[in-house]
């Protein structure tokens, strides 16, 4: 399992480096603007008197742009979700089935490494290496916040980074699940992709419209606290999230025990067929 | 099953939806022997091999490997096995000596890097540079040495030599007789019927998931259809000669040659030939690969 997890994090690094020194630089503008954000509180209550509802829905948090967790969530976290998810959608859709759609996970799973290790080696690495984007994050806010007037600790600082962390967990664990029941990688991505941003632009519409909210609460991300974790955390959104992954992940791994390794021609399921492709596949046998 | 059996098929079948890949294959390879597994392309070779690894799951059947149920515990079975895919992929991102290294972790660092060495200056393969930039033969190079660099037990190989230069065949043709005599077994499939007759001591011929014949080549040989011509010292007539079992008149010149073809032993043949004034007598002695098509050709006629 080591060894997997080992190679795992060597295969991420660039993704690591990538993602880790981006959102650095980033964060760290970000920090320096906020003193100049903060003194212009009344004028921003004016602005937000002319800004369209339904952008109002989707950053509501713009409201409190002058305190930190409003800052901290209308900069970072209120959508860091979608920008980190095509991270981990992507990591996790193609985790071990990128491997083996190139055909390296024949040889691979042909030593003495079980399927299990070999999985949960993999998660671990791809958990590992989201973390570590996270972390490079978390120290881009603290390390510059002193000299910005974000007068947060570092735990505060600590605190919305646990759900977000959650979140990307559980929407890659889904991603690693499709992947392991639809007929390919990309479709696990893009499948993934698109639930995560209906969900977002969903909570956005939820806020215009009431009628919404009955079925939001069924959505990871209505779960999801953003920069308001700084005022408290909720632990329990928290549990749930990572519980709701854990199972995700079990089920993959579940799926994956089960299923055949698949080399190019040797028949990776297809959709179910439709009357004209059954028609195109009648009596073959070989 | 017998501690001298290295692998064992019962029955084995596997479908890939409506394709029927095999069809119950039946197979007993000794330890210490090397098997050669004919058949053309989509035949059940890799199939076969897939299941015993426990890459693929069957569908029906029995399968041990040195012993051991590859569903049970793969893991022991890929521990004591080196494997060669016919479909040779590696990540393309790692050195030669990276992805070597990095599959002799997988093995637990059991391979003694001085034997790797070695293979890997038999085989002319530089270590330094990256998978991408390899041609497709110093890939198949790079898994020819993966698979033996731990010295198994067992040596599956899908394809050995695919991709390699006649030098470079002879030299892996080398490299699995040495592991035999060091006691490996070697189970290969090809559908190179010259490398079979080469190296194989003992042959399956996979047809349509189904094994329809299995011998020694040199066996294969005797038991299949072969021509005949005899020149007699005065014209005869032959029709004595076609009353003998498994004997057909293909042809005859004036009653002082004839062209025979005999199906089976040619013990029969040669009595009834010892009434006859023989001045010359030719066998016609068919190579594997003929015998390889006759197979494929009579059941295609059946199933026609």
């Amino acid at each position: 399992m080591f060894a997997e997890f080992k190679h795992t994090m060597r295969r991420l690094r660039g993704q690591m480096i990538g993602w880790g020194i981006g959102l650095a630089l980033y964060v760290v503008l970000m920090v320096s603007f906020y003193s100049s954000v903060a003194r212009m509180g009344n004028l921003y209550e004016e602005l937000l008197k002319f800004y369209p509802k339904e952008m109002m829905g989707f950053f509501s948090s713009i409201r409190e742009i002058n305190t930190p967790q409003g800052y901290l969530d209308i900069y970072y976290f209120n959508y860091m979700t979608v920008i980190l998810g095509i991270f981990v959608v992507g990591a996790c859709a193609s985790l071990l089935v990128g491997d083996e759609e190139k055909g390296v996970l024949d040889l691979v799973m042909a030593h003495p490494v079980s399927r299990t290790a070999l999985f949960w080696g993999r998660l671990l690495g791809f958990v590992t290496a989201t973390a570590v984007i996270l972390l490079v994050s978390w120290l881009s806010w603290v390390i510059p916040s002193g000299r910005s007037g974000l007068e947060l600790t570092w735990i505060k600082f600590l605190q919305p980074f646990l759900p977000l962390f959650a979140e990307l967990l559980l929407f890659g664990t889904v991603a690693l699940l499709l992947s392991m029941v639809l007929p390919s990688g990309r479709m696990a991505g893009m499948t993934t992709g698109g639930l995560l941003i209906a969900n977002y632009l969903l909570i956005g519409l939820a806020n215009i419209n009431q009628d919404l909210k009955p079925i939001v609460k069924y959505t990871p991300l209505h779960y999801y606290q953003g920069g308001y974790a700084v005022s408290g955390l909720k632990w329990g959104w928290l549990a749930g999230l990572l519980a709701v992954s854990a199972i995700f992940a079990v089920l993959a791994w579940w799926r994956f025990q089960r299923r055949d390794i698949r080399v190019g021609g040797e028949g990776g399921w297809r959709l179910p067929a439709l009357p004209f492709r059954r028609r195109a596949g009648a009596g073959r046998e070989a | 099953m017998s501690e001298k059996v290295a692998l064992m098929t019962q029955g084995l079948m596997k479908s890939y939806g409506k394709v029927r890949a095999l069809r119950g294959v039946d197979l007993e390879v000794q330890r210490g022997e090397i098997f050669g597994y004919l058949g053309p392309n989509g035949a059940g070779k890799t199939t076969t091999i897939r299941c015993l690894l426990d890459l693929i799951r069957p569908d029906g059947g029995t399968v041990r490997v040195l012993g051991i149920d590859p569903q049970a515990d793969p893991v022991a079975v890929r521990a004591r096995t080196g494997y060669l895919p016919g479909e040779l992929a590696l990540d393309s991102n790692m050195t030669v000596e990276g992805a070597l290294r990095y599959f002799n972790t997988l093995r637990g660092n059991k391979a003694d890097w001085g034997f790797v060495h070695q293979l890997v200056e038999r085989l002319q393969l530089d270590l330094k540079p990256h998978i991408k930039n390899l041609s497709h033969g110093n890939k198949q190079k790079v898994g020819v040495v993966q698979a033996l660099m731990h010295r198994p037990e067992l040596l599956l190989l899908d394809e050995p030599t695919l991709g390699l230069d006649p030098l470079m065949q002879h030299e892996v043709y080398h490299l699995l007789r040495e592991a035999r005599a060091d006691g490996a077994t070697v189970f290969f499939s090809s559908h190179i019927i010259s490398e079979v007759e080469t190296l194989a001591e003992r042959v399956a011929i996979i047809r349509q998931g189904v094994i329809v014949e299995e011998a020694e080549p040199s066996q294969l040989v005797s038991m299949a259809i072969r021509r005949v011509w005899v020149r007699f010292k005065e014209a005869v007539d032959p029709t004595s000669l076609t009353e003998v079992e498994g004997v057909t008149l293909l042809s005859k010149s004036n009653n002082i040659a004839v062209h025979l073809q005999v199906e089976g032993e040619m013990d029969g043949l040669i009595k009834a030939l010892a009434a006859f004034p023989v001045s010359d007598f030719e066998i016609e002695r068919p190579s594997l690969e003929e015998i390889f098509l006759a197979y494929y050709e009579s059941n295609d006629k059946e199933e026609d």
